[in-house]
């Protein structure tokens, strides 16, 4: 039996597209949705239709912008890029995360007695 | 902030432009499946797989919409809005289920709403919006007092009014006023009708603008009358057809040419009182030449006064420098004011000398629709509560289902409100298309009608009333569903068991504050009609019956030259040429001629209507108390009217000038200057004049009520026309024709005597006393059918009640009926709660008729607030009412079959 999936934390999903589109540049919901379970290494529960809630809301926020234009295949897209805005919340949000991380990995780390 | 702000823009922007956004996802997201599609295929899967794997990949279209919307939607405020949305569609919705619940709820309210918004209307219009002058609070009424005797606003002379010009030093203005009626000829037809006369600052105090041509201004200033008039613009349009060459137009004015400088405005009124309808002739003059006399401090003949204080200056300032000054002149000139009459001057305020007395009639009225709107409201709030009682379980599944107690009372009085909304839309709908109609029956003689219209104040007004009806009603059963247990509930409803005492508590106090407050409207209904039944059965001291009236008067130019009934003899001659003329037309049996109708006269007050009088044989000291109105008379006027003489004789053709003068008095001039001696053959006469003739008492006659029906212990002393003449005159004629068939013969034998003549307010003598309780018919007539309403609205809440409980608790009818108990005994148990309810509720309203009763005071006549009958025939006629009310449900529950109850219970 393979190991089931990984829920998808709250608020992480935007945070993901944030550093999806940083790395990579302008995409399309696709190429956004593939990218990160490639990256995830297929470790993640992600339907693939949720992403674009995140889109929505990153684009009220002013975090990303968004624009039709044309895939590599010629299809029509809507085809998001991060905005300068949004790399100055992505940079936040990540201190937050490792900072965070770092912290769950120190607790989770803890021996019995309390000590390390 | 400004971030806050886009990120609002945008949400606005895409609640907006919803359906584009759809759209566009759908697009993206065909896209995003085509794409997956390619993939797919590109790494060799099946084309059905393919399509397959990427569908499940994406997970489910509708859900991604709905988390796009969410994600997207307006938070807070629009999510608000869009659960008040759903509260509103589903409140319809459950409106629309129960169309008779809803129409009973509706059509009450509009009645309630509608009627508030009806009253209210006149209310804002006659006592809350301001006059329509400039500054109109600067305005008040000067009034001249001797209270040291008993009288108020009496007469005042020129050097007096020029004292409040020039030496009290509180007013920016002061103008005389005054007026009457007029005979108006040199227009279509002559027509009786009112002018004021004022000094020429009159428009400018009250700052009035023409509508045409100008107003008076200081080139009008005159001694005597000024040859100027300004028109209204009611007679303008009338008599003139709108003509804008009305300028310079020459009208006469009892026989007195007078030429048109301006026409006023269609919303200038004259901000005083008036004889009838409104002044349409306005006039100026410096009241110091003829027609009126030379001035001095003692000759006053000025009836009324108004004033513009000055800025700065409030009313008690200004009062206590009018007082000292008052004081001053009593000091300096003590022949013109003697001691005992301590002669005083007072102002009040404009607004409160028009309107004070129609206020208490007013308030009661508005008071008897606030009852009738709490009535409605109770009732709506007992049929919501009994729904409720039936929603219990649909209630309890929501609370079981996770919805929170606050969104279910916030959705029940979403229900209320909207229900009430509309109800009040109906109402103001009501109140605008009736309300023409309704001022039809409002006595015109309530100042200010004109002003009547439903504006911005009225419809907040009634916004306000319908919304807190609204949450009234609403409240209660809302409360109520909200504390539903959820387990019995969900249990109880089930089952269909009876009647849970804690909403049946809630209801019984419902129903009985609705008797409580239908008892207060109907001893409030009960006194007026009380008061206006003792005033038709009151005796007015003739027969009214089969007499005829119709009014002349006789032109008093200011030219002598222009007067052909300058002095008694052309009088004299035109009375009984009238009276032969009259007694000629068939069917006439009497006709005689009276300077006074019976209760039409509407003297402004009645100190100035009351003449002075000396009494022979009085000492001279005590002749400033000897007063009596004076009524000339024709020698048939008491057989016309049927006016028992008690002793005595009646005047004769013989009465007449150069004949020794004679007086018939009346009982309360015989009580009163008499006592217990005989006043036959004692002499009196009118004024101080020592010159004067005196006159001998010949008959006495019993009191006619001259004054007004609610008029008493006023002293009357008839003359003889023949012997002191007038120019206001009334013809009565007994006849058993009606008015409307005599009127052209009248009018037409009248001014074949003289063309110039109006002949006016030609109708029965019933007609004139029905008129004359004009204002105390309207408001009884409406308080009673407010009062029947409430009646009504009572009793379809007991019967509603009665017949809920006995539907609720019908099991356990079937039940006690299984066990023996008898039809008898369950009729009993519903008729018994139905008196209960009744009895307390009636006991709680007598107790509060009982308290608020005697603000009612000021509106009834010989009726004391606390009417024994009233308070007697009220709860009777309620708990018949009510037992009747309550006869048909428990007769229902009488006749359940407990076979049939049992089973489907």
């Amino acid at each position: 039996m393979p190991e089931p999936k990984l829920d998808l934390l709250q608020g992480t999903l935007d945070l993901m597209v944030l550093q999806t589109l940083a790395a990579m540049g302008a995409l399309h919901g696709y190429g956004i949705a593939r990218r990160i379970e490639q990256v995830s290494g297929e470790e993640i529960l992600l339907n693939q239709g949720t992403i674009y809630a995140s889109l929505v809301r990153l684009q009220e926020r002013g975090w990303i912008s968004a624009q039709w234009g044309t895939s590599d295949n010629n299809r029509k897209a809507k085809f998001y890029s991060i905005t300068k805005k949004g790399r100055k919340q992505l940079a936040a949000d990540a201190v937050y995360w490792e900072r965070l991380s770092s912290v769950m990995s120190r607790v989770l780390a803890l021996e019995e007695g309390g000590r390390k | 902030m400004i971030a806050w702000l886009q990120q609002f823009v945008h949400r606005l922007r895409s609640s907006f432009a919803n359906a584009h956004v759809d759209r566009e996802l759908e697009a993206e997201m065909a896209a995003h499946i085509e794409l997956a599609i390619e993939e797919n295929l590109k790494r060799g899967m099946p084309a059905e797989e393919a399509r397959r794997s990427a569908m499940i990949r994406f997970g489910g279209l509708e859900q991604a919409k709905q988390h796009h919307r969410e994600a997207r939607g307006l938070p807070r405020f629009g999510a608000v809005v869009e659960s008040v949305l759903q509260d509103v569609r589903f409140g319809l919705r459950t409106l629309r289920k129960k169309p008779t619940f809803t129409v009973v709820a509706v059509l009450t309210l509009a009645l309630g709403v509608g009627a508030n918004t009806a009253i209210f209307s006149i209310v804002n219009a006659v006592l809350l919006r301001s006059l329509p002058y400039r500054n109109p609070d600067r305005l008040v009424r000067i009034f001249f007092n001797n209270p040291g005797i008993g009288m108020r606003d009496v007469l005042f002379s020129v050097p007096e009014l020029e004292d409040l010009r020039d030496r009290a030093g509180v007013f920016d203005d002061v103008s005389t006023i005054g007026g009457g009626s007029v005979n108006l000829t040199g227009a279509s037809h002559p027509e009786r009708l009112e002018f004021v006369v004022s000094h020429p600052n009159y428009f400018s105090m009250l700052g009035a603008t023409p509508q045409i041509g100008r107003l008076f201004g200081p080139q009008d200033f005159a001694l005597g009358f000024a040859p100027a008039a300004v028109i209204s613009d009611g007679l303008w349009r009338r008599s003139y057809g709108a003509d804008p060459d009305v300028l310079g137009r020459t009208l006469h004015l009892d026989n007195d040419p007078y030429t048109i400088v301006g026409v006023l405005p269609p919303e200038f009124r004259h901000p005083g009182p008036t004889v009838s309808g409104n002044v349409e002739v306005f006039l100026t003059a410096g009241f110091s030449a003829d027609p009126v006399p030379t001035p001095s401090r003692g000759t006053r003949f000025m009836p009324a006064a108004l004033g513009r204080l000055k800025p700065g200056i409030t009313l008690g300032q200004a009062q206590a420098r009018l007082t000292a000054m008052a004081n001053q002149l009593r000091h300096d000139f003590p022949t013109d004011y003697p001691a005992q009459s301590k002669w005083t001057i007072e102002i009040k305020p404009l607004q409160e000398t028009l309107v004070g007395n129609v206020r208490p009639m007013l308030l009661v009225l508005q008071g008897a629709v606030i009852l009738i709107v709490f009535i409605v409201s109770l009732n709506i709030a007992n049929l919501l509560l009994a729904r409720a009682s039936g929603r219990e379980q649909e209630m309890a599944v929501r609370l079981a289902l996770g919805a929170t107690r606050g969104r279910m009372i916030r959705q029940m009085l979403t229900e209320s409100v909207l229900l009430s909304v509309i109800g009040g839309l109906a109402g103001v709908m009501t109140a605008v298309g009736t309300m023409g109609f309704i001022l039809r029956f409002v006595p015109s003689n309530i100042p200010r009608l004109s002003e009547v219209r439903i504006d911005w104040v009225v419809l907040a007004f009634a916004l306000l009333i319908s919304i807190l009806t609204g949450l009234v009603f609403g409240l209660a059963p809302a409360l109520h569903s909200a504390k539903v247990a959820l387990s019995s509930a969900i249990r109880e409803g089930g089952r269909g068991s009876g009647y849970s005492t804690k909403t049946g508590r809630l209801r019984d106090v419902l129903i009985v504050s609705e008797l409580a407050f239908a008892v207060m409207l109907m001893v409030g209904a009960g006194l007026l009609l009380r008061t206006l039944h003792d005033l038709l059965q009151e005796n007015p001291g003739f027969n009214p019956s089969h007499v005829i009236a119709a009014n002349v008067w006789l032109p008093i130019p200011n030219d002598p030259k222009a007067d052909p009934y300058l002095g008694n003899p052309p009088k004299i001659i035109f009375n009984r040429e009238l009276l032969r003329r009259m007694r000629a037309i068939p069917g006439v049996d009497l006709a005689a001629l009276t300077s006074d109708l019976p209760t039409t006269n509407l003297s402004v007050n009645d100190a100035q209507a009351i003449d002075a009088l000396a009494i022979e044989d009085h000492p001279v000291e005590s002749s400033q108390d000897l007063r009596a109105e004076r009524i000339r008379i024709s020698p048939d006027y008491f057989k016309v009217m049927q006016a028992p003489l008690l002793r005595g004789r009646s005047f004769t053709e013989g009465d007449e000038e150069g004949k020794q003068p004679v007086a018939i008095i009346d009982e309360t001039t015989a009580r009163r200057y008499w006592a217990d001696r005989d006043p036959l053959g004692h002499r009196l006469r009118f004024g101080q004049d020592p010159k004067q003739p005196w006159m001998t008492v010949v008959g006495i006659i019993r009191d006619i009520k001259s004054d007004g029906l609610d008029i008493d212990g006023i002293p009357h002393i008839y003359v003889s026309m023949y012997q002191s003449t007038d120019r206001g005159l009334s013809v009565v004629l007994r006849t058993a024709l009606p008015a409307t068939v005599l009127e052209p013969q009248i009018r037409h034998e009248i001014q074949s005597i003289d063309s110039g003549l109006p002949v006016f307010n030609v109708s029965s003598m019933n007609d004139v006393l029905d008129a004359s309780v004009a204002p105390r018919r309207f408001s009884a007539d409406l308080v009673s059918g407010f009062a029947g309403l409430a009646l009504l609205l009572a009793s379809i809440g007991i019967y509603g009640l009665l017949a809920y409980m006995v539907g609720q608790r019908s099991r356990e009818i079937g039940l006690r009926m299984a066990l023996g108990a008898r039809r008898d005994d369950v009729l009993k148990l519903f008729l018994q709660k139905g008196a209960v309810l009744a009895t307390v509720g009636i006991v709680a309203g007598v107790v509060l008729s009982a308290s608020t009763a005697s603000m009612m005071a000021s509106v009834l006549y010989e009726v004391r607030p606390h009417d024994p009958s009233v308070f007697l025939v009220v709860p009777l006629l309620l708990l018949a009412v009510a037992l009747l009310a309550s006869y048909f449900p428990a007769r229902r529950a009488a006749r359940i079959n407990p076979i049939v109850a049992l089973r489907e219970g």
